[in-house]
């Protein structure tokens, strides 16, 4: 009863706020996109980057004659990676600055902060990271890889192409690694690995003392099984990691370790030479050999600084901000209803080759890479797959296999195909 | 009580100049001429409620000496306390509506998972975990506001000032005790959904039609009365006879004993009410802020908290709510870019990477060279003329 | 097998008939497995190029393995080296060199699973190959994947090995796959016997994988099988499982969950009634079983299976374990061969986990010592000790943007962090601390002031990123002792520089002029200076000393973890808990603060070994209490020492 009624608060709210974006199609005022990524904090090393590549895709987009006629202007805020600050900073944008999309967001819980005000005001917001899924937002776009999109490939290349058998999930302790880690027991004992051969560990963020926990996945292999690590520690808690594992001279023929959260930038904090062959799983690698990657490379080296890296995140939000242009010039205008309704179906290039293609459950259908860590910190990929359908709603997990997100046509997207009712309108944050 | 406020020109001051503003903000807001952003009226409340903290902190430091580097434990108790039952009676009304749809009524043990599985689902599990017992009654959730963290104060108190531990000890074994609840609180295991927090507590069940204009209007005034009455009796039981045995426990604690007073009797009410206080600032801060999470309660908060009231001047009420509410919103123009970045020719002062440079050299300052703080400001105004 | 067949026969010279094909011939019938090779795939290629027996198979499988075989595109593949934008082609067949354009040609990338299989496959060329680090690679190919047609080879192999080390190997290696695929019995048993010393992973691999057991369920005890146990449901499983277990034999019907019983309840809804409960009763367990139950009677739906059915069919049936290997005689064996490298395992876990800790201590106390004299000694609280930490650290990464080679520039690094860190200390303690020297509080608050600018400042400085500091390649690695002891040579370098601190700081304390006067400075100023001793001098130089010293301390902790802005933060609450534990004022309060502190976490972690967080918080929790009973710490100073 009661969500009903703040859904039709919110569609009236969507319906003012989209005769008030009506004044700005004639150009009286620049169309403004949002940047919400942390300029301070924790984050910034992250998320900086973002920044940026935002920064360049708008002026490239402005070079090329704008939108609907117009400029577009970059609102960029700093929520200083303090997360009760993202949702006041998504608000500032969205009522003050008066922004037509958001592009932003790195960690779940500044996700999970945001969404109440974003679906109160009907906001649109990309989210360019993996992240671990069970969450299906109207306003928001994942253009990260959803579980299926990294972690599922990972494991079935251990599973096929390694022959693992016994398993070390390791990860940091919060809400991507136990999620993740929660899908993958689950579709492992699918796989007929029994429970006793899932080790799962979390540590704090920036845990530096691994020598015990090296020890115990060493010891794993004692009955004979190859074991094989899945990793989910975050940032640089990993260098210390890497660091034990080099030290207790374990080789990725031995031991393959798969990280999900360890690309080019993390790799810069230690010597790679004794990792080589260890692996992570992206949906990008900087190393991806299409001509589309090198003139983005290039680009981004000649916008940034020849220093500088690419990343996932950055294709993630290079391909979700050429979509929401090419749904802007198919709408015709920035109202969110309307764009959010060209969005589905748009298509574009990636740079590492194939389309991508917004889905009704507001995730992309992307490829999946597997890359080798190489002696210079740079990955070698050593395993595409086809386009892969980003799930909002896990296959794995009794209480979310039964869940189905589809905007498009059944316009919820927390549908229960069994009772075959709408959960809920909003996201669950 | 006449007497009280003539004895205490400065309480009553202050309980105008804050009702003063309390009319302005509500004349320049959305309900009013639309000045003032919704965003921004969040942002008013929330400092409101930090000044609140920042009195509470002063009276336990600036007036009974005891420098607490853990006070910020309490705020987030208090914040984790009603967060439980905003979520609970939110994602309640969202489960009862789905499950009306269904043909066959709901038991009672598939409501319950539901629930569970709504909150706990993103942290992956959804048991509900022993600390959620109350979750369903608002009022016992209010009532565990202010008796968790009371307790927990009364129960640490009475171990630290028995075992007359003093000074910097109690300093460091304070910053312990933040720190080991908020590791606590980061593990998922803690069953308060670790690392994500508490989130969309904005939403009020039972006005979620209301808008949150209103409802942003209505907390600020809620923190505006909390601060107000939470002045009030800071101003009186820091006046008075138990003031001044309080006052003369910080300036020489075995003379006092010595005169036959009970000290930690009086320092473990002042810590425990302190805490308490805390703990209501927490529960009216985070329904505006939006999301609780363990990040908040880091030993880092309440050593922002010991700057805000060094910078405001201790020993004086009105100095820690100046000092809160000045740095504060200081440190968010800052932060959030609006200062202007100098350009110096060969290198460009970027405010949002230097201001917290500047805060910390600032805080050596003050410390070395105006004891007083900025409230120090007003006894040149008031000996002046 | 068949592949392995056809090598021996190669090498006993029965040429087969395909030798007439060439390398790249063989190779385009398999083209797509050789380009994209699978791991399961892989072997229809291995298996016609181990029986064309040509001689170039060999060096194409390392080129292969390499990842230095390169598809043309017109499908040819060749051998080739990368050099800029081209490549030095060697021709697969002839050996011709030649040079080309990258772009005409993808490298082929086979997985980490396809490389251990063409490793498999070079076993054969490589174990008795001239060259050692050849050997090495083939006798490691053969312990990551054991299987019974290497041991022949391996064995023959063994005589003819002149390297003493690899030799050794290739015997443990031998006793390994003798244990597991010896023709006879007895030569099994007799292998078995040899491991009970071996406590190494592959040797209980090997006997674990001996005992592989699969559960059973049958009427009786099956008589014609190697029974391992009888399982009690109950006691060994949990009933459910043991049920289980049951319905996937066919031996009783499965349950119902809740689900169903709700989906068949929905499904029959009839006139707002199911078997006559009215559909507004059913909201509970019991009216929905009830209701159920009715359909179930109608035979409308299949009945529940209750608890009590659950019970009488578990007692029908016995539920066992079958070992995998048929022979009592060798399961007997192994079992005995386990139960004595078990127990020297657990005892070496507890030697590994007490070295654990006491490297952990030493990290702990290499943090907190200079602490223990700034705070212990003097008194004076300084919060920005964890910013010194990471001063230290940073000298070190500069030092190796200057200097290239890691054990030069750690040699430099060391005096260098001291110098710094010493120089920001008596910068700090002439500009700030001597002012607050009587308000202790003060201190603290300006301290923390100063951590909170120093902080952002190598942030602003070095940004947020990790930087490495890399030790140098004499610190790489682990001291090995067995499988199962083994700590690496950065820890037990910070284990020794711990010691050598300790020793220096003793040793300055109490035996040179110097730490007489800090002492009698700390005691009584004013005495102390009208004895001649200068106290703010003295005051400058003690912290000086203990930061300079927490410098060093950051060297040796970036070199083990990590250096970022935040790494000080990591230590400061902890190293100040290790002195108040220890006792203040007091060096040796200090070891024993943070052995205990080392022990007591790596004991936490031991208990609930995952969630390392936990550990974390039980031990400050522990901490705390400590305090709170034995205030004045562990070692406590006694008599007009102690006063405050």
């Amino acid at each position: 009863m009661t969500t009903k009624k703040s859904l039709s608060a919110s569609i009236i709210a969507g319906l003012l706020a989209s005769t008030g974006m009506a004044t700005a199609q004639d150009c009286a005022a620049p169309i403004k996109v949002g940047v919400l990524h942390s300029l301070s904090g924790s984050m910034a090393i992250s998320e900086t980057t973002l920044k940026d590549v935002m920064l360049m895709l708008i002026e490239k987009q402005n070079e090329a004659g704008g939108l609907l006629g117009c400029q577009i202007e970059a609102v960029v805020v700093d929520p200083a990676s303090d997360w009760p600050l993202f949702a006041e900073k998504a608000r500032e944008l969205l009522t003050v600055s008066d922004v037509d999309v958001i592009f932003g967001n790195w960690t779940s819980v500044s996700r999970k902060s945001v969404l109440p005000v974003i679906e109160e005001l009907n906001g649109l917001l990309f989210y360019p990271v993996q992240y671990e899924g069970e969450e299906s937002s109207r306003n928001v776009f994942y253009t990260g890889a959803a579980p299926n999109q990294q972690a599922i490939p990972a494991v079935n290349y251990f599973l096929e192409e390694l022959g693992v058998e016994k398993f070390a999930l390791l990860g940091t302790d919060y809400v991507y690694p136990r999620t993740t880690n929660n899908i993958l027991e689950a579709y492992l004992m699918d796989h007929g690995i029994a429970a006793e051969d899932i080790f799962v560990n979390y540590t704090p963020f920036g845990q530096s003392d691994w020598a015990t926990i090296v020890a115990d996945v060493v010891a794993l292999g004692e009955d004979g099984k190859q074991v094989g690590v899945i990793s989910t520690i975050n940032g640089d808690a990993n260098i210390g990691f890497y660091k034990e594992l080099a030290a207790a001279g374990v080789s990725a023929d031995d031991i393959p370790v798969v990280a999900f959260s360890v690309g080019e930038e993390e790799l810069s904090g230690l010597d790679t030479s004794n990792l080589a062959g260890h692996l992570a799983a992206w949906n990008y690698f900087q190393s991806a050999d299409t001509p589309a990657n090198a003139e983005f490379i290039a680009a981004w080296k000649e916008f940034a600084g020849p220093d500088r890296v690419t990343n996932d995140p950055m294709e993630a939000h290079y391909i979700g901000f050429n979509m929401w242009v090419n749904a802007v010039k198919a709408a015709g205008t920035t109202d969110v209803d309307a764009v959010r309704a060209a969005m589905y179906g748009q298509e574009f290039p990636n740079l590492t080759g194939g389309t991508a293609v917004m889905l009704p459950n507001h995730h992309l259908a992307k490829p999946v890479l597997i890359g080798e860590i190489q002696a210079d910190g740079q990955f070698d990929i050593i395993s595409q797959t086809t386009e892969v359908a980003g799930d909002a709603w896990t296959d794995f997990l009794p209480e979310s296999a039964v869940l189905k997100s589809d905007w498009q046509t059944l316009g919820c997207g927390m549908y229960n195909v069994e009772t075959e009712t709408c959960v809920q309108l909003t996201s669950n944050y | 009580m006449n007497s009280f406020f003539l004895r205490n020109p400065s309480t009553l001051w202050f309980l105008m100049g804050l009702g003063l503003f309390t009319i302005g903000v509500t004349i320049l807001s959305e309900a009013g001429i639309g000045f003032l952003s919704t965003s921004f009226i969040k942002i008013l409340g929330k400092t409101l409620c930090l000044c609140l903290i920042a009195v509470a902190m002063d009276v336990v430091w600036g007036y009974c000496g005891i420098l607490s580097l853990g006070h910020f434990a309490f705020f987030g108790i208090g914040g984790y306390a009603v967060g439980m039952w905003l979520m609970y009676a939110r994602t309640e009304g969202i489960v009862l509506d789905s499950l009306a749809a269904q043909t066959i009524p709901p038991t009672p043990q598939e409501i319950s998972d539901a629930i569970g599985n709504q909150i706990f689902g993103v942290v992956g599990s959804s048991e509900f975990p022993l600390v959620w017992a109350f979750a369903d009654s608002l009022f016992l959730q209010l009532l565990m506001v202010v008796l968790v963290p009371g307790l927990l104060a009364l129960v640490f108190g009475w171990l630290a000032f028995r075992s007359r531990v003093t000074g910097v000890y109690l300093s460091i074994l304070t910053q312990a005790m933040t720190l080991a609840l908020s590791l606590y609180l980061f593990q998922n295991d803690s069953g308060l959904r670790g690392n994500n927090g508490l989130s969309g507590l904005q939403n009020i069940p039972g006005f979620e039609t209301t808008p949150q204009a209103t409802i942003s209007l209505a907390f600020f005034y809620a923190s505006a009365l909390a601060l107000a009455l939470g002045y009030v009796l800071f101003a009186w039981v820091v006046s008075g006879k138990m003031g001044s045995v309080i006052k003369a426990i910080r300036d020489n604690e075995s003379r006092v004993r010595f005169l036959g007073y009970h000290v930690e009797s009086y320092k473990l009410l002042v810590f425990t009410l302190t805490a308490i206080i805390a703990g209501i600032a927490g529960a009216l801060y985070y329904p505006q802020a939006g999301i609780i999470n363990p990040a908040e309660i880091a030993p880092i908060a309440s050593i922002y908290l010991a700057v805000w009231v060094a910078i405001g001047g201790r020993g004086r009420l009105y100095g820690a709510v100046i000092g809160a509410a000045f740095v504060s919103l200081l440190s968010s123009w800052f932060t959030g870019g609006g200062a202007p970045a100098i350009n110096l020719g060969f290198y460009t002062v970027n405010w949002t990477d230097w201001w917290l440079v500047l805060l910390g050299l600032s805080f050596v300052a003050v410390t070395l060279f105006f004891p007083k703080g900025i409230g120090g400001l007003f006894d040149y105004l008031v000996r002046k003329p | 097998m068949r592949r392995v067949f056809l090598f021996l026969a190669l090498w006993l010279g029965f040429a087969p008939a395909l030798q007439a094909q060439d390398l790249q011939s063989i190779l385009q019938i398999h083209a797509t497995e050789v380009a994209d090779p699978g791991r399961r795939t892989v072997n229809a290629v291995l298996d016609d190029l181990a029986v064309s027996g040509l001689s170039g198979v060999a060096d194409f499988l390392e080129s292969w393995q390499d990842k230095a075989v390169w598809q043309r595109a017109d499908g040819q593949f060749f051998v080739a080296a990368e050099a800029g934008n081209d490549l030095h082609l060697t021709d697969i067949v002839s050996g011709a060199q030649s040079t080309a354009s990258k772009a005409n040609f993808t490298q082929i990338k086979p997985n980490g699973g396809v490389r251990r299989v063409i490793g498999t496959a070079l076993v054969q060329f490589q174990l008795t190959d001239p060259d050692l680090a050849r050997r090495t690679t083939a006798v490691a190919s053969i312990a990551r994947s054991p299987n019974a047609d290497q041991l022949a080879p391996l064995l023959a192999s063994i005589a003819p090995e002149p390297d003493a080390d690899l030799r050794a190997r290739k015997v443990q290696l031998a006793n390994f796959l003798s244990a597991s695929f010896a023709a006879t019995p007895n030569d099994r048993i007799a292998a078995i016997d040899n491991m009970a010393q071996d406590t190494s992973v592959e040797a209980r691999a090997v006997l674990n994988q001996i005992l592989t057991v699969r559960p059973g369920v049958a009427a009786m005890l099956p008589d014609n099988e190697n029974v391992a146990g009888v399982l009690t449901p109950g006691q060994d499983m949990t009933p459910d499982a043991a049920y289980s277990l049951l319905v996937a034999a066919g031996l009783a019907p499965p349950r119902t969950p809740p689900g169903v019983i709700r989906a068949a309840l929905e499904a029959h809804i009839d006139g707002g009634r199911v078997a006559d409960v009215p559909v507004a009763q059913l909201n509970t367990n019991a009216m929905r079983e009830r209701a159920y139950a009715g359909l179930a009677a109608a035979g409308r739906v299949p009945p529940l299976v209750t608890p009590s059915d659950r019970d009488a069919a578990m007692a029908a049936f016995a539920f066992f374990e079958i070992y995998a290997e048929a022979d009592p005689a060798i399961t007997d064996a192994a079992k005995r061969a386990l139960a004595s490298v078990e127990t020297r395992v657990a005892a070496g876990q507890t030697v590994d986990l007490a070295l654990d800790a006491l490297s952990l201590a030493s990290i702990y106390f290499l943090a907190a010592i200079g602490l223990a004299i700034t705070f212990g000694v003097m008194g004076v609280i300084n919060m920005a000790h964890g910013e010194f930490i990471m001063m230290g650290a940073y000298t070190g990464y500069v030092v190796q943007l200057f200097i290239p080679d890691y054990t030069l520039s750690i040699i430099v690094a060391l005096p260098l962090a001291f110098a710094v860190t010493f120089g920001a200390g008596v910068t700090m303690e002439r500009l700030v601390i001597r002012h607050l020297y009587h308000r202790p509080l003060e201190t603290l608050l300006a301290t923390f002031g100063i951590s909170i600018a120093l902080q952002q400042l190598a942030k602003n400085i070095f940004g947020t990123q990790a930087r490495p500091l890399t030790s140098p390649a004499w610190l790489d690695g682990a001291w090995v002792f067995s499988d199962v002891i083994q700590i690496s040579y950065i820890r037990i370098a910070i284990f020794v520089l711990a010691l050598i601190f300790l020793a220096l700081i003793l040793f300055v304390l109490k035996r040179t002029r110097l730490g007489l006067e800090v002492r009698a400075v700390t005691q009584n100023p004013g005495m102390a200076a009208s004895m001649g001793i200068n106290p703010e001098r003295i005051n400058m130089l003690t912290f000086g000393l203990g930061s300079g010293i927490a410098g060093i301390a950051g060297v040796a902790i970036g070199l083990y973890a990590k250096v970022t802005s935040e790494m000080g933060a990591d230590y400061i609450v902890q190293s100040f808990m290790t002195v108040v534990v220890g006792g203040v004022g007091n060096v040796w309060g200090t070891l024993a603060g943070a052995s205990l502190i080392g022990f007591l976490q790596k004991g936490i972690e031991w208990l609930n070994p995952s969630n390392t967080l936990a550990a974390q918080t039980y031990m400050i929790l522990f901490i705390i209490l400590f305090i709170q009973f034995r205030p004045k710490g562990i070692v406590a100073l006694k008599g007009r020492a102690a006063a405050d």
